[in-house]
């Protein structure tokens, strides 16, 4: 536990260092980056631990983001309340959320959380304290005086991200080597066995749901804050699939992956920006193609490394060792 | 333990990975970013797809045949101005991702007229437009807000600021519908608010007030909006919204026979998009807008006519109306500010170019422009206009009464202002 919190800080420190080298859009990408981490070991707890197939988690992201925002304009107060409510009220509504998803398992469960991924964010549209389309300005502020000059609003971005996504990480990481992650490990595998053991796996279930919202919620206000504002618009069904995409790239069950699905996620804009100005830049091909892209992966992926190809390399890693 | 490791291998070569591709790339060094010896590159966003599109979506094609004109007649000091035009569906969040794309990645010398209040807004804040000292001129939205010099010191509007249009409205509406019951549709945003704000301020009381939440409007909301109008009996109705919204309103009351007076906020009245929006010419007939261009139809006027032949030549197939009248002058006004900026311009040039001259420049519109070292506003007033049945729209009583007045408590007056004249060829020589 000791070893694994000095990695994590020596990882923090490589990053700041690196976040002084590179130029500003890659600092502007790498907290996108760290955005997508975070909401991906969502994912890894919900489906690959727990076993709970949640096409929702955008939905969840969208109740952190506006939750933030909310407790930041109307309570004032330091940013990091904000961004704990973001995480308190997201794991509320996961709660609640998770005692009707328990009773649901497979499709009927992917089905439900998808009308959720569709519906929520719409909810904003129709009351006026949520902003409507253009939704509600997050200002996380500038970054303190003391830094310099020199120091970007995006490299202050990316600090609050890094940091975060590396304090969700190691807390996720050791709640998934604890006990509870070797229950869910359970259930997913068989979870008649795992009740005749007694575990109590309708709890449990709503536990994963809590907790992976919980950390859903502190993506989306991660999200906001790099954009500076919460919009429907912005927690949208294609974020949605995305996320599911990265987190099968990433292979479901493995935690570190998280970081390379981040970064397939990333990345895929800017491929299919230099696709799209090869065969002549238009500028429409260039905002439709990523969802072309995440769709062509996520069904390659399924097809060819069904548990995705980290899963994989890991497996076979496992045989040659 | 050997478990252990290889999990800590993994976090580690994972971190390596994310690490290795932020390093991808490195910064090359020039004069000043996006002009080089042939070429200036200026960048807009705006909704090209989507909802929100028709209509605006002329307008980066128009900058576009604009520039392409002037680049064919020598450019601007011997370089050729390249506009690199994103599509944001005037969705904020993709106004920030293709700004930034526009900032640091293309690296504009300038952004040129990127459109809408919440998009900009957002903008501002989260690119940090301001602090990097990207100059952003002629601002396709009329916020007032963004006519804070001190907030937005590289910003630069153009459309006088919708404080302004309500004010000149409040004024007409006293001067000639006193006594009638009064009644107003607004978008429930900083759109509308900016201006309910300024018919409070100057006075005007309505009888019945609706707001709608941007985005929500549809026949079937329309529906209830004209079901208040009519129960409340206001016979008078001034609409603040965008085109998407006055469609539905208006093609709903004609259906249910209710037939106030319409009063159009600018943005949401041009006749051309509310017919292609399904409203029928006799429907638009008569309705009363603040204007502060001519008609594009109008071939009388030096600047329109100039603006049709370019069009025909370089934006082939495209009707004009006012949205390509709009696009075109922000190009001519966008070449003339870098023409002042000088032969070797810098954004810092740009800057003060469009503080200590952007008050002379050329444009289409009627009413003066605020540009000084103190103000950010751009036109400053407007005429009121009367729809006619052929769609076309014609100064209300005949001839065009000026308007100017400012987005504080200033007065609103009527101007003997004389717009420059439409530079030889429309071409800038300044």
């Amino acid at each position: 536990m000791r070893k694994k919190l000095t990695l994590f800080i020596l990882l923090g420190w490589i990053l700041l260092l690196i976040g002084d080298r590179v130029d500003e859009l890659r600092v502007y990408q790498g907290a996108q980056i760290a955005m997508y981490a975070i909401a991906l070991s969502s994912i890894v707890l919900l489906t690959g631990y727990s076993g709970q197939v949640s096409l929702g988690n955008g939905a969840m992201m969208a109740v952190g983001g506006y939750a933030a925002a909310l407790t930041l304009n109307n309570l004032g107060g330091p940013v990091w309340f904000a961004f704990v409510m973001a995480v308190f009220v997201s794991a509320l509504f996961g709660a609640f959320l998770g005692a009707a998803a328990a009773r649901l398992s497979g499709p009927y469960l992917a089905g439900t959380t998808l009308a959720l991924a569709v519906g929520l964010p719409e909810i904003a549209n129709q009351f006026d304290f949520l902003g409507g389309v253009p939704g509600l300005l997050f200002d996380v502020g500038f970054p303190p005086e003391r830094l310099g000059e020199e120091f970007t609003q995006y490299k202050w971005f990316f600090w609050i991200a890094t940091f975060l996504a590396l304090l969700s990480l190691f807390i996720t990481s050791n709640i998934l080597q604890s006990r509870y992650g070797r229950t869910w490990r359970a259930i997913r595998s068989n979870s008649l066995a795992a009740e005749l053991s007694g575990v109590h796996v309708g709890r449990m279930k709503i536990l994963a749901f809590t907790i992976s919202s919980a950390i859903a919620g502190l993506a989306g206000a991660v999200l906001a804050m790099t954009i500076s504002l919460v919009a429907p618009g912005a927690y949208t069904l294609a974020l949605s699939f995305a996320l599911v995409t990265g987190a099968v790239l990433a292979g479901v069950s493995s935690l570190p992956g998280v970081v390379f699905g981040a970064l397939i996620l990333v990345a895929i804009p800017e491929v299919a920006d230099v696709l799209a100005t090869r065969w002549g830049g238009d500028e429409n091909l260039n905002n439709y193609l990523p969802g072309l892209i995440v769709s062509v992966l996520l069904i390659l992926s399924v097809i060819f490394t069904p548990n995705g190809p980290g899963e994989k390399l890991k497996s076979r890693h496992h045989k040659k060792g | 333990m050997i478990r252990k490791t290889r999990v800590k291998g993994t976090w580690l070569a994972a971190t390596v990975l994310a690490v290795g591709s932020l390093f991808a790339t490195a910064l090359p060094a020039h004069a000043e970013t996006g002009v080089s010896s042939s070429e200036i590159k200026l960048g807009i966003t705006l909704p090209l797809t989507g909802a929100a599109s028709p209509g605006y979506n002329k307008i980066g094609n128009a900058m576009n045949a604009y520039f392409k004109y002037v680049n064919d007649n020598g450019g601007v000091n011997g370089r050729k101005i390249t506009l690199i035009q994103k599509n944001d569906e005037y969705s904020p969040q993709l106004s920030i991702a293709k700004t930034n794309e526009l900032v640091l990645k293309d690296k504009v010398f300038a952004l040129v007229g990127p459109l809408g209040t919440a998009n900009y807004t957002s903008v501002h804040k989260s690119v940090g437009i301001a602090k990097r000292g990207v100059p952003s001129l002629f601002l396709n939205t009329g916020f007032s807000g963004f006519g804070n010099k001190k907030t937005y010191p590289t910003s630069f509007m153009i459309l006088p600021s919708y404080a302004m249009e309500a004010k000149i409205m409040a004024k007409f509406l006293k001067e000639n519908y006193a006594g009638k019951k009064l009644g107003i549709v607004y978008q429930n945003d900083e759109f509308g608010i900016d201006g309910l704000g300024a018919f409070k301020a100057a006075g005007t009381k309505f009888d019945v007030s609706v707001a709608y939440t941007s985005g929500t409007q549809s026949a079937a909301t329309a529906q209830t909006w004209v079901s208040q109008l009519a129960a409340g009996g206001a016979q008078v109705v001034v609409f603040f919204g965008v085109t998407s919204a006055t469609a539905p309103l208006l093609a709903v009351a004609a259906a249910a026979k209710y037939a106030p007076q319409w009063i159009l906020g600018s943005v949401g009245a041009d006749p051309l998009t509310l017919r292609a929006l399904g409203v029928p010419l006799a429907v638009l007939n008569g309705a009363l807008t603040p204007a502060g261009n001519p008609s594009p139809n109008d071939t009388s006027d030096e600047y329109v006519k100039q603006f049709q032949e370019i069009n025909t030549k370089y934006n082939t197939g495209t009707a004009f109306d006012d949205y390509v009248l709009q696009g075109m002058n922000i190009g001519l006004m966008t070449v003339q500010a870098l023409r002042a900026a000088g032969s070797n311009p810098t954004r810092k040039g740009l800057i003060s170019a469009m503080e200590n001259k952007g008050s002379t420049f050329a444009s289409v519109a009627y009413s003066p422009l605020g540009y000084s070292k103190t103000s950010n506003v751009g036109h400053t007033g407007y005429y009121m206009a009367v729809m006619d049945a052929n769609g076309d729209r014609k100064p209300f009583g005949g001839k065009v009464t000026l308007y100017t007045t400012d987005s504080g408590s200033g007065p609103v007056v009527v101007s003997t202002f004389k717009r420059p004249a439409m530079p030889a060829k429309g071409l800038p020589n300044n």
